[in-house]
């Protein structure tokens, strides 16, 4: 039986898959993982969360937009562009560089362009006359007439182009036109990464500290017990706060990119784990297979690695879903002050931007909406296979 | 020969407490045992919970550090000696514990765990690993063909097997048996008792047997020392031992265990009380508060083990001073 | 003796577990009774079943995985307590029906005195105010021989040993004066001389109190010091009952006599002799095999024990035995 047979098989797995809502977990888990792998892999161009892909501030395809802002997509979104370009020099060229995401400007002569302008800018004119455009059937059909001209411009999409560009604009765009679907996306694999990154790195530093100061004793579990007694004593998003200001503030190359996160989680996020794995070890130590181990005359480090530690796994399992999910939300928190993720979007940073642009206030609600379902979605997931774990491994639990 | 020497053996634990964490009192768990187990010879060390035979058992291996005395094993000093001096002596004496569940790692094949042993002590060549682990199942009685399974996978009796079988793996000339069979149902228990008869007789093993049955200990034994509250109070030979036993503590054993007979009932003498608390052992005899034949010297007084006959020792004033030791008459 | 005087009569009791491996039979065809004022003692090795009677009897099992089956009767004053409701069980439970552990520490609630505690279960099931409670919690630990009992009234369950703890775990369960006391390996946690006063207490209060026991053990010394009659279990089945003497004396059933044989026996003449022992293990229950159930490690097997499984005989001279072919008086 190979190992993986054998784990699958094993009593706790078993009772893992018996818990349905526990596999839910698990496959939602898992497609998350596999977005995070794919976008990792850079199946999404950078454009598709950083750059402007449509007018700002758009509700998406599930909701239709008033008249007003009907007429002032159409306005800003391609004519406005082309307008310019056809005022300059060089306008072949020009008329190359427009682009709005995958949009880029119809293959006709500059005159004919020229033409549908004006005829646009006409249409615009007439519009403008109307106070309100939203129940007046002539303003409408008018609208509806600018909105034809004005599409005129733009190239037809085919393919993949059209599929990403309705995916872009599914969820609406942010005040810059960004597609709010993308960078909610793409932050799964901010989340993912600063999430596994820290779990991992505080899982071994906590089982490693841990075991140690449980194995040895002595004076290394008085400076373990110490180092963690003091640092748990910091209120832990202050100590944080201060250790992501720092890297802001600083100037250093570090600023944009994740790794003043790293730090500021793993300097408290080992505490835990550290914790319960000195416990553990303080107990195992006693177990007889140790202690037939010291009687074999094995070494300290053989009897830390091979039979004490192997048999904390399940604590380490469980704390490393813990620590994910803790990782995770403290981002969020983190970037939605402004002292975490910088130059990639994040849950936090989209929270932030909804919020400080008083989008929520106007009944802009879409950005805030999918990022926190996003988030929730995978926190709910995670806590409900960090308690499915927990009752898996105790052997109390039927 | 004496193969193993133990002198005026002493352990403290000390209780840490109070404010500044300071040693508040001591646990005398070990109080000036000495005794000597000669090549070939089965030792039985027999006593009630708390008397400190296994503490006395875990010094010996070095699993704990004595507070005093000494632990010599042919006729050299290990009680201080660092790791790397103990190695050899390490191969030479094996313990077997008491709890077949907690004795083997549950994330380790018991093949994995015994081959480990073989390995780290170069007792058989890589290659040779498997036939070597063939030859040892083989001889503790566990089946060749579920080297690969793991512990959980195994009864209580296989598994006190195969933690045989990882002692043995060192071919040991001495092993320290902590209650092998306590944790098991009688007809395994007799199972597990056969096969280390037969290993002691195969390879001339010398054996420290630790139990809290006098039955095990009085079948299965040359010799035993009975424990009480860190004493050994008495010292004597397995032949009979319901007719030659002489402490009053060590008789009081014999009474209470439960006979299997029920035309014995009658029989059952109870001793009153309880053990006193190891950490203010009464000055004088440890047994004086439950002891029949108690006196002023008793309460004042330890006892010294005073031998009687040829390996009959006992710490008792009121035996000793009997010129007539106490007839079988309550047998 | 007659039926009649039975106090607890099981008839046909079985009782499975739900485990991830499938259903399993924990216990099959249980029958016997218990009569007022006798010890009836249950022995058998770890997994035969013996603790799974106790408490399907005290309805303790987990209700989420074990299932009783339809045909199983446990007949107590006119209730059936295998399918009783649970305010019938309440009504019996600690009042009529006692039980204790091996383990006395987690029968008792360590922060709480051991006064408390027997207060508590007389305030529940007495109508005594609260001096006569008082006076009789005393009065149950002197009945148990406690020393000292004003002085551990007040005291916490970890001042005390091992046996005292014990001791008050037998006093809390006969404070209501049951009919039937169930003792689950009693004192299997406790050393020799500890568990020999125990025994000698059990004994006594039973002849006072005329309280009926059934004591749980897989020892058989403590059988034979204490018991009336004995029910021996094997892989979830009774294969032997019989007053104790002729137990002991005359085994029926080549388990009961191999498990007999293979007690380390004092005195010289089996001094470091080999040990009789049952080769082989118990078999699991999940792959039990037809036939008789101890096919496999007995000495006497015939072609028939493998074909057909044997039933537990007719009641001859008070002993019934689960064999086709019972050891003769030989």
């Amino acid at each position: 039986m190979s190992k993986l047979q054998r784990i699958l098989n094993s009593r706790e797995a078993r009772k893992l898959f018996r818990d349905k809502i526990a596999v839910v977990a698990l496959v939602l888990i898992a497609g998350y993982l596999l977005i995070a792998l794919l976008l990792m892999c850079g199946v999404l161009p950078p454009k598709a969360y950083a750059d402007v892909v449509g007018p700002s501030n758009s509700r998406g395809l599930f909701l239709s937009e008033n008249a007003e802002k009907r007429y002032e997509i159409a306005r800003t979104a391609m004519l406005g562009k082309v307008k310019r370009a056809l005022q300059r020099e060089d306008v072949e060229v020009a008329l190359d560089e427009v682009h709005l995401g995958w949009l880029r400007v119809a293959e006709k002569p500059p005159e004919e362009l020229k033409s549908i302008v004006e005829e646009s800018l006409e249409l615009q004119r007439q519009l403008k006359a109307f106070e309100r455009l939203d129940d007046d059937p002539d303003a409408k059909a008018l609208l509806t007439a600018f909105e034809q001209k004005t599409n005129q411009l733009v190239a037809p999409l085919s393919g993949a182009d059209y599929f990403m560009h309705n995916a872009a604009l599914l969820l609406g765009t942010d005040a810059q036109g960004r597609s709010i679907l993308f960078r909610a996306l793409y932050s799964i694999k901010v989340a993912i990464q600063i999430g596994v990154v820290t779990a991992l790195v505080c899982v071994l530093i906590g089982a490693l500290l841990g075991s140690a100061a449980g194995y040895f004793g002595g004076w290394v579990d008085y400076v373990v017990v110490w180092l963690y007694t003091t640092f748990s004593s910091i209120p832990n998003l202050v100590l944080l706060v201060i250790i992501a200001y720092a890297f802001t503030t600083s100037g250093s190359d570090a600023k944009d990119t994740l790794l003043p996160v790293y730090i500021a989680f793993c300097a408290t996020f080992w505490i835990g784990t550290c914790r319960v794995v000195r416990g553990e070890t303080l107990k195992l130590k006693q177990m007889e297979y140790v202690q037939a181990a010291k009687t074999a005359g094995f070494g300290s480090f053989r009897v830390l690695f091979r039979h004490i530690l192997p048999n904390t796994s399940h604590l380490m399992l469980i704390n490393f879903s813990l620590l994910l999910i803790g990782a995770i939300k403290s981002e969020v928190i983190l970037s939605y002050l402004g002292l975490g993720v910088k130059g990639q979007p994040s849950w936090g940073l989209m929270i932030r931007d909804a919020g400080n642009n008083g989008d929520v206030m106007t009944g802009f609600f879409w950005q805030i909406g999918t990022a926190t379902a996003f988030m929730f979605v995978l926190v709910l997931a995670f806590n409900i296979l960090s308690d499915a774990l927990q009752d898996a491994f105790d052997p109390k639990h039927l | 020969m004496a193969l193993l020497e133990v002198e005026n053996l002493v352990k403290h634990f000390p209780v840490r407490g109070g404010l500044m964490n300071r040693v508040i009192k001591q646990v005398h768990a070990v109080n000036g045992v000495s005794f000597s187990v000669d090549k070939g010879e089965i030792v039985g060390i027999v006593g009630e919970s708390g008397c400190g035979k296994s503490t006395l058992g875990k010094l010996i291996v070095r699993l704990l550090e004595a507070t005093a005395g000494a632990v010599k094993f042919d006729g050299h000093d290990i009680t201080h000696s660092s790791p790397s001096a103990l190695l050899p002596f390490r191969r030479r004496m094996q313990m077997i514990f008491q709890d077949p569940h907690a004795s083997l790692n549950p994330r380790m094949t018991v093949g994995a765990a015994v081959r480990e042993v073989l390995a780290f002590h170069q007792i058989a060549a890589r290659g040779e690993l498997n036939t070597k682990l063939d030859e040892l199942f083989t001889q503790v009685g566990v089946n060749t063909d579920s080297k690969e399974k793991y512990p959980h996978e195994f009864s209580g009796g296989q598994k006190q097997r195969v933690g045989i079988a990882r002692a043995l793996a060192v071919n040991p000339e001495f092993i320290i048996a902590d209650e092998p069979v306590s944790a098991l149902d009688v007809s395994i228990q007799a199972q597990v008792l056969n096969v280390l008869m037969d290993l002691k007789a195969e390879f001339n093993l010398t054996m420290l047997f630790i139990s809290h049955d006098l039955k095990v200990i009085d079948h299965f034994c040359d010799r035993m020392l009975v424990m009480y509250l860190g004493f050994v109070v008495e010292e004597m030979p397995c032949q009979d031992i319901h007719a030659d036993a002489l402490h009053p503590y060590t008789r009081a054993l014999l009474g209470a265990n439960p006979v299997s007979d029920p035309d014995k009932r009658s029989e059952l003498t109870v001793l009153e009380g309880e053990v006193p608390s190891p950490y203010n052992p009464p000055q004088g005899c440890p047994f004086a508060t439950r002891c029949d034949l108690v006196t002023d010297q008793c309460r004042q007084e330890m006892p010294p083990l005073v031998e009687l006959d040829a390996g009959h020792r006992v710490a008792c004033w009121e035996v000793n001073k009997t010129p007539e030791p106490i007839t079988a008459a309550e047998v | 003796m007659t039926t009649s005087e039975a106090l607890l009569t099981v008839n046909n009791l079985s009782v499975g577990f739900h485990t991830d491996r499938g259903d399993v039979t924990a216990i099959e065809d249980v029958s016997f009774e218990v009569r007022a004022g006798e010890i009836l003692g249950i022995v058998g090795e770890s997994g035969c079943g013996k603790s799974v009677t106790s408490r399907s009897i005290m309805r303790l099992l987990p209700k989420r995985n074990s299932f009783i089956g339809p045909q199983s009767e446990i007949q107590f004053d006119g209730h059936n307590l295998a399918h009783a409701d649970e305010r019938t069980m309440r009504s019996i439970r600690g009042d009529r029906i006692a039980m204790i552990f091996q383990e006395p520490m987690t029968a008792l609630n360590p922060v709480f005195t051991i006064g408390w505690q027997l207060d508590e279960a007389l305030k529940y099931h007495t109508t005594l105010d609260k001096s006569q409670r008082h006076q009789r919690a005393i009065e149950m630990l002197k009945a148990v021989e406690i020393p000292n009992p004003e002085l551990r009234y007040h005291e916490y369950p970890h001042q005390l040993s091992g046996g005292m703890r014990q001791r008050v775990v037998i006093a809390m369960a006969l404070c209501c004066d049951p009919e039937l006391l169930i003792a689950d390996e009693p004192t299997t946690a406790l050393d020799v001389t500890i568990q020999a006063q125990i025994l000698r207490l059990m004994d006594q209060l039973r002849r006072k109190t005329k309280t009926a026991v059934v004591l749980i053990t897989h020892d058989l010394g403590v059988i034979a010091q204490i018991c009336d009659r004995v029910i021996v279990m094997y892989a979830g089945q009774i294969v032997e009952t019989a007053a104790v003497r002729s137990l002991f004396k005359r085994p029926q059933h080549p388990y009961t006599k191999a498990l007999l044989e293979s007690i380390p026996k004092t005195g010289r003449e089996q001094h470091q002799t080999r040990l009789p022992t049952i080769e082989g293990i118990v078999p699991s229950l999940f792959e039990l095999p037809a036939g008789c159930r101890f096919q496999d490690r007995c000495e006497f097997r015939q072609q028939q024990c493998v074909d057909q499984e044997p039933q537990l005989g007719e009641e001859v001279d008070g002993r019934k035995v689960r064999c086709f072919f019972p050891l003769s008086e030989a």
